[in-house]
C-alpha cells in the first residue's frame, strides 16, 4: 500500500505536465474550432463525398462543420498524447528501481516481486485514468460552448473506452519491458520505437487496401472514430486482441521480474 | 582526438539502428507507392474540389499523392520525425551523460578545457547524424528510382527536400543541448527528447490543421515543411527561424557549459 | 612557491555554504592531509582545485598559476582520485586506461602496466563486471599512470580490502619520494596518521587548523592507563585530567600539563602496570567531531 502511496507522489508532477499538455490541446483545437462551425461551404462539399472514398482515406473525414465530426479529428491526436504518456509512464516506474539504483532498497522490503509490480502498476494505471479523465472533461467542456448535436455524449465516452483500451496496451507493454528487460538503460527508447512504429504503421496501413493486414499490428489502427460514431460500439475483435495483448504483456511481466537478477 | 573517437565509438550502434530505420521506411514508403499510385491519381482528382479550409485542415492543402515527389513529401514527414527524435536524443544525452552516469569526474578532470569537450562531443554527435543522413540521401534516391515506374520527378526538388536535413538535425541537437544545460538534471533523456520531438510535430500538425500562423513560426517540421519545399521548389521564408533557434543554442550551450558546477556523484 | 596556494577560498551552492574563506598551502613534497566529519567541505575543496565547480569568490593557485585560468595545463601533472568511481559502460579495463593515458602528453603505458601488476588488475575483465573494490583500483592505475607531480585523493581507500589498502599506501610513499606532492583528505584518521605530515582540519565549511602531526600529537593530551590493586581512580582527578574512568581494574584517562604531577601521584602508589603513550589521531579529533 505504501509502495502504491509514494509512487503516486512521485509521478504527481508527471501526471499535471501531461494534464497540462491535454488540457492545452483541447483548449486550443476547439477555440480554433469556431472557423468550421456550421460553414456551409464544406457542407457542401461532404455531402457530395461519396461514402467509400471518405473511408478510404482513412481521415475520418467527418462534418468538419459539426462538433461530432471535428472531434473525430482530434482523437487521433489525443490517442497519441494518450499513448506516450502510458508508455513512458509504464517503461519508466519499474526500470527507474535499476536506473536510480534504489534496487537496494525497494526489493529487500518484505514484499514479493509480484506485489511490488502490483503496486506500481496501480499507480501508473491511476495516472493514466486520471489522465483520461482530464481528457475527457476538457472535451465536453470545450464542446459544451458549441450546442453539440445528440448523441455527441454517448459518442465521446465510447471514444474515451477506447483511448482508455489504448492507454492500458501501452501502459502493460511499457511494464513488460520494463520488467524483462535486464538493459534497464534500454528500456525507454525500446518503448518509444515501439509506439513511433505502430503509429507509422498505421499511417501505412491506412495508404491502401492491399495492406488491410497491416490493422492488426499497430493499436492506433484498432479504433476508427467515425467506425465509432456509426455504430455506437468497439469493433469486438480489436477489443479481445487488446485484452489479449494486455494479459500477455502483464503476465510476461510478472513472471520475467519475479525470475530475473538485479543487479546494481 | 581521443574524446571524438571514444564518443563516437560509444554511439555507433545507436546511428546503425536509426539509419536502417530510415531506410526500411522510405523503403516500404516508396513500394506502397507504387501500388496506389493508381488510387492516388483518383484522389488527386477529388481533392482538387475541396475549399481550401478543409485541405489545410488535414495538411493536404500542397499534398498530390499522385505524383513521385507528392507522396514522398508525405512520407517524408516521418523520416523527419525519426530524425528530428534522433537528433534530440543526441542533444539531450551527450552532455548529460557524464553527469548521469557520473563518469564527470573522470573526464572534466583531465587536463582539457570545457571548450574541447563540448567541441569533440558536438563533432561526434554530428558525425553520428550525418551518417543517417547519407543512408537517408542514398535510400531516398535508390528507392524512389526503382519504385517510380515510368513516371518522373523534379531531382533538383528532392535536393532541395534533403539538403534541408542537415540544418534539421542541428536545430534539435543543439536546442537539446541547450535545454540539458538548462535543466538542473536529466535523469532520463527519452521523456525530453521525446516531448521535444513529438512536441514539434504536433505543433505543425496541428497548427496546420488550425491554419495558426504562430504556432507555424515555432516549430521546426513547418520551416521544413516537404509539401511546402515541393509544391513551392524553395524554401518558407521562415527557415531563419531555424537558423536562429541554432545559433542562439549554440551560443548559450558553450556559455553554460564552461561554468556550469559540476556535482559530485550522489 | 608552493605547489598548492589557496587564499579565502568560498563556495556556496545557493544559500547553503559549501566552503568559508579557507586558506592554506602545500608544499612541495609534502603529504598534507585534509580532514573533518562528513560535510565538512572536502570534497567541495578538491573539485574546486579541479574546475569541477567554480568559486563564489577566493582563488586558488597550483604550481604557481591560477587553477581555473590555467586547469588544462595544470591537469596534465595532476592526478585525481575520486572517492567514488565510475566509469562508461561496455568497456574492458584496458580500453579505459589507454584511453586515459592518451589524454597525457608523455608515454604512460610501462608505468600504466606496472600499476596495474602492483594492484593486481585483471585488464581484460569488462569494467561493468568489477565489484567496487575493484573499480578503484582501476581508479588508482588511472589516476597515477601519467607520473602526477601533484595527487589529488578524496577518501582514496574506501572500499579497498586492508592488504590493499596497504599496496595502495606504499605506491603513495614510494611517489611521494619520488617528489610528487599529496593532497589527501579523509575521515579514517589512522590512515592520515600514518601518512601525512602535516594536517588541517575542516569542519563545516571553514578551516579550524593546519599543524604538523607531531606538534600536534606533542601539543596535546598523553593517554594514561595504571593498573593496581584497590586503586581508587578518583586519586587522579586533578587539574589536567580529562575522561577519567575505571575500567576493568585501571584507571584510563588523559592528561595535559607537567607531567610530574602525575609521575608523583603514581609513585605514591604501589601498581602492577602503568602504560604512557601519545593518543592515536582519533582520539585527538574526536572532539573536533562533536
Amino acid at each position: 500500500m505504501n509502495i502504491f502511496l509514494r509512487e503516486l507522489k512521485a509521478n504527481f508532477k508527471s501526471l499535471l505536465i501531461w494534464a497540462f499538455i491535454v488540457l492545452l490541446f483541447a483548449v486550443i483545437g476547439f477555440a480554433k474550432f469556431s472557423a468550421y462551425y456550421g460553414n456551409p461551404e464544406l457542407l457542401a462539399i461532404l455531402n457530395d463525398m461519396p461514402a467509400a472514398l471518405v473511408d478510404a482515406m482513412n481521415l475520418n473525414a467527418f462534418n468538419l462543420t459539426t462538433v461530432v465530426g471535428f472531434y473525430g479529428l482530434m482523437f487521433s491526436y489525443f490517442a497519441l498524447i494518450l499513448s506516450i504518456a502510458a508508455a513512458m509512464w509504464g517503461s519508466d516506474i519499474i526500470s527507474k528501481e535499476e536506473r536510480d539504483k534504489t534496487v537496494e532498497f525497494s526489493l529487500t522490503l518484505p514484499v514479493t516481486r509480484a506485489r511490488l509490480v502490483t503496486a506500481k502498476s496501480l499507480a501508473a494505471l491511476v495516472n493514466c485514468i486520471l489522465l483520461l479523465l482530464t481528457a475527457w472533461g476538457a472535451i465536453l467542456y470545450g464542446a459544451s460552448s458549441y450546442a453539440p448535436e445528440s448523441g455527441f455524449n454517448t459518442y465521446v465516452a465510447i471514444s474515451m473506452l477506447a483511448l482508455f483500451i489504448m492507454e492500458l496496451i501501452f501502459l502493460a507493454v511499457g511494464i513488460f519491458l520494463g520488467c524483462a528487460m535486464k538493459q534497464y538503460k534500454r528500456v525507454g527508447s525500446i518503448a518509444v520505437s515501439l509506439l513511433l512504429g505502430t503509429y507509422i504503421l498505421s499511417i501505412m496501413a491506412g495508404l491502401d487496401k492491399h495492406l488491410d493486414f497491416l490493422h492488426y499490428f499497430t493499436p492506433f489502427s484498432y479504433f476508427n472514430p467515425s467506425a465509432i460514431f456509426r455504430t455506437s460500439s468497439l469493433d469486438l475483435t480489436y477489443v479481445l486482441l487488446s485484452a489479449g495483448i494486455i494479459a500477455a504483456a502483464m503476465a510476461g511481466a510478472y513472471l520475467s521480474y519475479s525470475r530475473r537478477d538485479l543487479y546494481i | 582526438m581521443n574524446i571524438y573517437r571514444h564518443e563516437f565509438k560509444m554511439h555507433l550502434r545507436s546511428d546503425i539502428i536509426w539509419s536502417i530505420s530510415q531506410a526500411a521506411m522510405i523503403f516500404l514508403f516508396t513500394w506502397i507507392f507504387s501500388s496506389i499510385a493508381v488510387d492516388a491519381a483518383l484522389l488527386t482528382e477529388t481533392l482538387s474540389q475541396f475549399p481550401k479550409e478543409l485541405l489545410i485542415a488535414f495538411g493536404m492543402e500542397n499534398l498530390d499523392l499522385a505524383t513521385v515527389l507528392g507522396f514522398f513529401s508525405f512520407a517524408f514527414l516521418f523520416s523527419q520525425i525519426l530524425l528530428a527524435l534522433q537528433a534530440a536524443n543526441y542533444g539531450f544525452g551527450i552532455l548529460s551523460v557524464e553527469e548521469r552516469e557520473l563518469t564527470a569526474d573522470f573526464l572534466l578532470a583531465k587536463p582539457i578545457s570545457r571548450r574541447r569537450i563540448l567541441f569533440s562531443k558536438v563533432l561526434s554527435a554530428f558525425t553520428g547524424l550525418t551518417i543517417t543522413n547519407i543512408v537517408v540521401w542514398i535510400s531516398s534516391f535508390v528507392f524512389i528510382n526503382m519504385f517510380k515506374g515510368d513516371r518522373t520527378y523534379e531531382t533538383s526538388t528532392l535536393l532541395k527536400l534533403l539538403l534541408g536535413i542537415v540544418v534539421f538535425q542541428l536545430v534539435f541537437l543543439t536546442l537539446g543541448m541547450f535545454i540539458s544545460l538548462l535543466v538542473k538534471r536529466v535523469r532520463n533523456v527519452t521523456p525530453f527528447s521525446m516531448g521535444l520531438a513529438f512536441g514539434m510535430y504536433v505543433l505543425s500538425a496541428f497548427g496546420g490543421m488550425l491554419g495558426d500562423v504562430k504556432l507555424e513560426l515555432i516549430t521546426p517540421f513547418k520551416h521544413f515543411d516537404p509539401g511546402y519545399i515541393i509544391s513551392n521548389q524553395a524554401y518558407p521564408s521562415t527557415l531563419w527561424i531555424s537558423v536562429a533557434y541554432i545559433v542562439v543554442s549554440a551560443i548559450g550551450t558553450y556559455v553554460l557549459y564552461q561554468r556550469r558546477d559540476i556535482p559530485a556523484p550522489v | 612557491m608552493s605547489i598548492i596556494e589557496v587564499n579565502n577560498l568560498t563556495k556556496y551552492y545557493g544559500k547553503s555554504r559549501g566552503i568559508v574563506d579557507v586558506s592554506f598551502n602545500v608544499e612541495e613534497g609534502e603529504i598534507f592531509g585534509f580532514i573533518g566529519p562528513n560535510g565538512a567541505g572536502k570534497s567541495t575543496t578538491i573539485r574546486l582545485l579541479l574546475s569541477l565547480i567554480y568559486p563564489t569568490s577566493g582563488s586558488a593557485k597550483i604550481f604557481g598559476k591560477d587553477c581555473i585560468e590555467y586547469g588544462p595545463m595544470l591537469r596534465q601533472d595532476i592526478g585525481y582520485l575520486p572517492s567514488e568511481v565510475f566509469y562508461y559502460e561496455g568497456m574492458k579495463v584496458l580500453d579505459l586506461l589507454k584511453y586515459s593515458a592518451s589524454f597525457y602528453k608523455k608515454d604512460c603505458s610501462e608505468r600504466m602496466y606496472e600499476l596495474a601488476e602492483i594492484m593486481e588488475l585483471d585488464l581484460k575483465r569488462r569494467i561493468d563486471d568489477l565489484s567496487y573494490g575493484n573499480k578503484k583500483k582501476v581508479g588508482i592505475v588511472q589516476g597515477l599512470l601519467h607520473e602526477p607531480r601533484l595527487l589529488l585523493l578524496d577518501e582514496p581507500t574506501s572500499g579497498l580490502d586492508p592488504l590493499m589498502q596497504r599496496k595502495f599506501f606504499d605506491l603513495v610513499r614510494e611517489e611521494n619520494e619520488k617528489g610528487a606532492t599529496v593532497f589527501f583528505s579523509s575521515h579514517i584518521l589512522g590512515e592520515v596518521q600514518r601518512l601525512c605530515s602535516r594536517v588541517a582540519i575542516i569542519k563545516e565549511g571553514s578551516l579550524i587548523e593546519t599543524q604538523d602531526i607531531k606538534t600536534l600529537q606533542k601539543d596535546t593530551y598523553k593517554k594514561i592507563r595504571i593498573e593496581a590493586p584497590g586503586l581508587d581512580e578518583k586519586r587522579f582527578l586533578i587539574d589536567g585530567v580529562m575522561n577519567l574512568e575505571k575500567f576493568d581494574g585501571a584507571a584510563r584517562f588523559f592528561f595535559k600539563g607537567d607531567i610530574n604531577t602525575i609521575m608523583k601521584l603514581i609513585s605514591e602508589q604501589v601498581v602492577s602496570d602503568v602504560t604512557i603513550e601519545e593518543p592515536t589521531l582519533e582520539e585527538i579529533f574526536m572532539h573536533y567531531y562533536e
